[in-house]
């Protein structure tokens, strides 16, 4: 409440100056000369005026007290409070923090936990789809966004090599197939090992049998590239090849974690993200970081039994030290719960890491890891608007989520709805 | 110092009793490990019916004395394996019978008792098998024609296993209150022997003039109080008591030999600890009561003789290496190692073992010593062998270079004066 | 007997006692502050002073109680006692000195339940326990000094196989539910005869001091666990989550004056106030999901607002992690390593934060019935303190010392586990010898610990955890808050 002065003289100051305040500014910047747009007719908007604003921007913004403009479904503006025009539904969250939606790039709950992640038959699928499963607005996915979580990359499981493609869509906890999808297909799902061997005595049962499988996959897709064959089967995985669309890999152990490294960043040269990299892959940190390809750490954060050395070990705080930028963490939902992304964060940083990386591993990090930073993964305006309000540090398990947007839509309000998570 | 023999001992010499050493010959090499005084270099050995008759450096040999002369070998006591169940198969099980010698089970014409001289072994330790209070273990020399020659010394200690459950503790603490059973049953017996001797004194005043006969009929009676004979499984404990016999106890880890301290009380007896070194291993934690503030002494404190294999451990959860054995000494305790098995191979590698924890930082004549005169020890034949001083059993072993060394090569083998093991000729 | 209707007369009085926070408060500070203990401890006999056991945790933020804090006071124990608490105390010489400059004090937790923390056993304590197993130092590391295996409570004491069971039978686990109709019926049945035993042998107490030849009453039908509850020498102990179970063992406990402790309790927000009349306490796992049963026009399933709303209605609430056991496999933060975790999810559901470590402290302590031993910081109950990097529930806290009956069982800096995170600046822990009326020197620069850092790239400061000041106070209703645009006089000037 002793907040409220502050905030009055913070107004007037924006009054006074006209909005040529001279605030800390993100990258993308406030343009002080441009205001904030009137709606016109159709339009929706909100300003939230909060204690605080945590940009995760490149140029790491915090604006205190802060304000967040949403019209449509774009963010209109981030920064100092300033003055709004008429039309706007404005939002008293004083006490709160604004902090953009998290994203998780390994997810498996779009099917609402009805399994559905995997079919077995052949080894290599890149002609399946996950978007299949989808279950738009699903029980878990109304969770997730009940706790901040507003955009997932839902994938198929680790049971085969090539699983197939994944799909991005936001957390909305009311809308259609369309409403929800961000992208189609996301990206691909490989598994390099560690799950995809083949027990039954097929090709594949070691890791020798394993990266065959990859390499022929992507022979034969090269070879269509070249060839300029059509061929519905691999036109996905051509445009992995083509840079178009990026992959998460399920690997893990110092073992496949370099060897996915060594496939998909050096030889095949494509945009792939080493997901898990979890018991003693935090080992080979210094080479991942070298390869230059992003890590989605989790859900295993720590490692104790592999290492041996009797340290309890947060692996994002390896992973940071060794020089990792765009580092993200996953739930790999529903093996943590998809809800607890931001807990992820809040132990590796109890096991070492800074926090407020931590908070940049499930916002910014994830969504510029698989080239949906233009859209997702922090406050700027002209991104969409998926904006997180909370009563305190985004990773402190005592916060609570009030309201959440997704694309401009108000999908969770804790005040009228009742507390979901 | 000059050697004065009698011609008896010469003439002795001549007569060899069926192998080729003679009973008395000199040795010169060109060092020996006494173990209990250092290091003699040019050592020359004396030796007259199986015993060392004196030791030193460079002693002039009488004219006429068989000479043994290897300038390039190096002569250390015969190994002791107080611990083993070696040549021996069966197992035990989980019952208390602290009255079971493992002598019964001794059969001497096994072959592969013979052969364990060849690994430089010449005292074995053998203990009945079981997993609680499974008897009393003999010690034996492995060569004999019948049980007797093997026989060392029977009931040579208990062996106890004692773990941290309430059934292992209580059959400890069953056993000494079997022994205070005895106790005072022995002590009614007393009073009444007593009793009745004060009753036939009074008797015997009545009978002012007593023959010398009588009179000497008498005393064995006076002095004779035979006390009574404990039952079979409280004798073990009442022989602890009066340190008739010595107890190992086997613990594996620092939780049990808290568990054994508070099993046993106030009870005072000696006892060695049997520690397996299993890969991981927690014991460092109870070496010493002020590095972690325990609430009782530590094995260092107590200077208890610990029984192990000559291996290196890691801590648990971890590949943190921790040499043990290095560490017990360093605490106040004493090391006796055993082989890492019971296996003939075991025994043979056993010198090359004890030599690795000797480079990983164990002090060499400790280890020296517990291979030797600390297992000994254990086996209470600590008087009669386990180094090489005069009047201790011939029990020798030759090699060609440090014993320690994992290249040299066992040239010889002594038992009780003979050679039993290498081409050795005068 | 006697001795235990003593210890549960005496952990009754205690019980009231904790109902009033504040009256606590004011009675551990009373005699801290008296110095007439120290004085008489002088004229005692020498040489029983020398075999004196000294530990003194120093310039500590000490919380002794729900709301209140001294700041930069010492807790000096004695023989594994809480001697004194208090600022510029007479340190005796010899006393262990651990510097908690710039750190929080906190009663060692109390879990109601784990497994593996004091080796495998579930029971025997005195013949099994393993003082030096790996998950015993984690659980220390996690800040648990007491916790519940079995039906016991059992203290995390390393290096001594010595008194660690406080408590043998502290419940008596019963079964109630819908699955079991037969089981209910049974249940009340033994509750019903051995009632009746229990009033007869009442009547008979009273009326044998007249009646001398008087036969005490037969013990037909009379279940000894039933009898110690309904004595009142330990709590029932159930597990259950169905709201009509939870219905049941309310009636059940009303009808035969005994208080239930109900493990799970899934369901109980939408009984709070059934259960609060009932008297029951209730252990949580506060992130357990179970979606409601969509076919019932009831409330149901599982709401994060569960402990708060229990709470509210005067359930005392435990809080215990979802797995009672140290898992190392990676996965961090749903073992009973992160029992603070747990507790900090309460919080987010609106349990205040007192209530929310007491859910870690005083109240499993209480539920245990060793309420008058452990679970507070207060004179003369047993030397179990942690000291803590920051806030106890905040998620970059880490245990420095763990203190059990006196004595340092933990170190941060001496185990390999977490010593290489956020290492302290320096040991502080030190032997000092001190003349009398000399207190341990301070540290010249205690640098404060990283561990507040905000996720917010600036640099750390206060309040960015959430203070009390920003949070909606308790009792909120979610929909007495302010809506959209209801304040007009406090909007930005529009247009």
């Amino acid at each position: 409440m002793n907040q409220a002065p502050k905030f009055h003289a913070a107004l007037l100051t924006a009054l006074a100056l006209s909005g040529a305040c001279a605030a800390p500014r993100g990258s993308s910047g406030v343009d002080p000369e441009r205001g904030i747009a009137l709606l016109e007719s159709g339009d929706t908007g909100h300003a939230i005026v909060v204690s605080k604003v945590i940009a995760c921007d490149e140029g790491d913004s915090v604006y205190s007290p802060g304000l967040v403009v949403t019209r449509n479904a774009k963010i209109e503006y981030v920064g100092p409070v300033r003055d709004v025009p008429a039309g706007y539904s404005y939002h008293d969250f004083r006490s709160a923090i604004a902090v953009p939606g998290m994203v998780d790039l390994h997810s498996h709950v779009q099917s609402g936990g009805f399994g559905d992640t995997n079919d077995m038959v052949m080894p290599v699928n890149p002609e399946y789809r996950a978007s299949s499963a989808l279950r738009p607005s699903n029980r878990l996915v109304k969770l997730a966004c009940a706790a901040g979580v507003t955009t997932l990359f839902g994938i198929p499981g680790s049971g085969t090599s090539m699983s197939g493609f994944g799909i991005l869509y936001k957390t909305k906890t009311s809308g259609t197939f369309e409403d929800c999808v961000l992208r189609n297909p996301g990206g691909l799902k490989v598994a390099q090992a560690y799950n995809p061997e083949r027990r039954a005595g097929d090709l594949g049962q070691t890791r020798a049998g394993l990266a065959w499988i990859l390499e022929d996959v992507n022979a034969m897709a090269l070879g269509a590239t070249r060839e300029g064959r059509d061929d519905p089967a691999l036109v996905n995985l051509q445009r992995v090849h083509s840079r178009d669309l990026p992959i998460l890999i399920h690997c893990a152990g110092s073992d496949s974690f370099p060897a996915a490294a060594r496939m998909w960043q050096e030889k095949y040269g494509t945009r792939c993200v080493l997901s898990h990299g979890c018991f003693d892959a935090h080992a080979t940190a210094p080479y991942i970081v070298q390869t230059g390809a992003p890590i989605n750490a989790g859900p295993r954060t720590m490692d104790y039994l592999s290492t041996r050395d009797g340290r309890i070990t947060g692996t994002a705080a390896v992973y940071l030290a060794a020089g990792a930028r765009n580092l993200s963490l996953n739930t790999d939902a529903p093996v943590m719960p998809q809800e607890e992304l931001f807990l992820q964060g809040a132990m590796s940083a109890h096991l070492g890491a800074d926090s407020y990386q931590m908070l940049r591993a499930v916002t910014i990090h994830p969504a510029r890891s698989f080239g949906i930073d233009d859209r997702v993964g922090s406050l700027e305006s002209g991104k969409d608007a998926d904006v997180v309000i909370t009563t305190g540090d985004p990773l402190d398990p005592r916060s609570r989520v009030e309201l959440v947007l997704i694309d401009g839509q108000i999908q969770y309000n804790r005040g009228a709805e009742g507390q979901l998570f | 110092m000059i050697l004065s023999l009698l011609l008896s001992s010469l003439a002795a010499a001549s007569s060899d009793q069926g192998t080729s050493t003679p009973n008395l010959f000199a040795l010169r090499v060109g060092r020996a490990e006494t173990v209990s005084k250092g290091v003699i270099e040019h050592a020359v050995i004396l030796v007259e019916g199986g015993k060392i008759i004196t030791i030193g450096e460079d002693l002039p040999i009488e004219r006429g004395i068989p000479v043994y002369d290897r300038p390039e070998w190096v002569v250390m006591p015969g190994l002791v394996s107080a611990y083993s169940r070696y040549s021996l198969d069966s197992e035990g099980g989980d019952d208390n019978s602290p009255e079971v010698l493992a002598s019964i089970e001794l059969y001497p014409a096994s072959e592969e008792l013979r052969k364990i001289v060849e690994t430089g072994v010449t005292t074995l330790g053998l203990y009945p098998p079981g997993n609680g209070i499974s008897g009393q273990a003999v010690a034996i020399r492995p060569l004999g024609e019948t049980k007797e020659e093997l026989i060392l010394r029977d009931s040579a200690y208990l062996k106890i296993l004692s773990r941290a459950n309430g059934a292992s503790k209580r059959a400890i603490k069953d056993g000494f209150k079997k022994a205070d059973e005895y106790a005072e049953k022995e002590k009614k017996a007393k009073e009444k022997w007593d009793k009745d001797n004060a009753k036939k004194g009074s008797e015997k005043k009545e009978e002012p003039k007593a023959g010398e006969e009588k009179k000497e009929e008498a005393a064995p009676e006076k002095g004779g109080y035979v006390p009574p004979e404990p039952e079979p499984k409280a004798k073990p404990f009442v022989d602890l008591r009066a340190e008739r016999l010595r107890a190992v106890v086997s613990i594996q880890s620092a939780a049990e030999y808290l568990h054994f301290l508070d099993a046993i009380g106030e009870e005072k007896f000696p006892w060695d600890l049997r520690l397996p070194i299993t890969r991981e291993s927690d014991l460092f934690y109870v070496l010493r009561k002020s590095e972690f503030e325990l609430d009782v002494d530590g094995i260092g404190d107590k200077h208890v003789r610990c029984i192990m294999e000559p291996v290196l451990s890691v801590m648990p959860g971890t590949l943190r290496t921790r040499n043990l054995a290095k560490d017990v000494v360093a605490a106040g305790g004493k090391l006796a190692f055993i082989p890492r098995g019971d296996s003939f191979n075991d025994h043979r590698q056993w010198l090359a073992n004890v030599g690795e924890v000797v480079s990983a930082g164990l002090d060499r004549n400790v280890a020296l010593r517990a291979v030797t005169l600390e297992p000994a020890s254990v086996l209470g034949v600590e008087q009669r062998l386990g180094s090489l001083e005069k009047g201790k059993d011939a029990n020798m072993i030759f090699y060609d270079g440090d014993p320690l060394e994992a290249s040299s090569r066992l040239k010889a083998v002594m038992l009780d004066g003979k050679f039993v093991f290498g081409e050795v000729k005068l | 007997m006697r001795s235990k209707w003593y210890s549960t007369l005496l952990s009754g009085l205690l019980l009231s006692a904790f109902s009033l926070p504040t009256a606590a408060y004011a009675q551990e500070a009373a005699p801290a502050a008296k110095p007439a203990d120290g004085k008489a401890e002088e004229g005692k006999d020498k040489k029983k002073a020398d075999e004196d056991r000294w530990l003194a945790v120093t310039n500590g933020d000490v919380y002794i109680g729900p709301g209140a804090l001294l700041r930069e006071a010492t807790v000096l124990c004695k023989n594994g006692k809480i001697h004194k608490i208090g600022h510029d105390l007479d340190l005796p010489a010899d006393t262990k000195v651990i510097d908690a400059q710039g750190m929080h004090v906190y009663p060692g937790l109390v879990s109601p339940s784990s497994s593996g923390l004091v080796g495998n056993t579930a029971g025997d304590f005195a013949d099994t326990i393993d003082p030096f197993n790996r998950n015993m130092v984690l659980g220390l590391a996690a800040g648990i000094t007491t916790t519940g295996v079995g039906n016991a409570a059992v203290k995390l004491k390393r290096f001594t196989i010595k008194d660690a069971q406080v408590r043998d039978r502290a419940f008596v686990t019963m079964v109630w539910s819908g699955r079991n109709p037969q089981g209910k019926k049974g249940l009340r049945e033994k509750f019903v005869s051995t009632a009746e035993y229990l009033r007869q042998y009442r009547d008979w107490e009273e009326r044998v001091k007249r009646e001398k030849d008087l036969k005490e009453p037969a013990k037909k039908d009379v279940d000894p666990g039933i009898l110690m509850v309904l004595r009142n020498e330990a709590y029932a102990r159930f597990s259950a989550n169905d709201r009509d179970d939870l219905l049941g063992i309310a009636r059940l406990a009303q009808e035969f004056g005994f208080r239930p402790v109900i493990e799970g309790c899934t369901e109980g927000w939408t009984v709070a106030d059934e259960l609060g009349r009932a008297g029951a306490m209730a252990i949580l796992t506060i992130r357990n999901q179970s979606p409601k049963d969509e076919t019932l026009v009831r409330a149901g399933g599982s709401s994060i607002q569960n402990a708060s709303i229990l709470h509210r209605a005067g359930v005392p609430i435990a809080v215990v992690p979802g797995q009672d056991s140290v898992s190392l496999d990676g996965i961090v933060g749903r073992d009973i390593q992160h029992i603070t975790v747990e507790a900090g999810f309460a919080v987010r559901g609106e349990l205040p934060d007192d209530a929310a470590i007491a859910s870690i402290t005083t109240i499993p302590a209480r539920i245990m019935g060793i309420g008058h031993r452990v679970g507070s910081i207060e004179v003369g109950k047993d030397a179990d303190l942690i000291v803590t990097d920051g806030e106890l529930l905040h998620y970059n806290t880490h245990v420095q010392w763990a203190i059990v009956d006196g004595k340092v069982a933990y170190d941060k800096e001496k185990e390999m586990f977490f010593a290489h995170i956020r290492p302290r600046k320096k040991s502080e822990t030190s032997e000092v010898k001190l003349d009398k009326g000399e207190t341990a020197p301070k540290p010249e620069d205690a640098s404060k610990q990283d561990g507040d850092k905000p996720a917010d790239g600036e640099k750390p400061k206060e309040g960015d955890t959430p203070k009390d000041g920003d949070k909606p106070k308790e009792g909120d209703k979610p929909e007495e808050k302010p809506k959209d645009g209801d304040k007009p006089e406090e909007k930005p000037k529009q247009g």
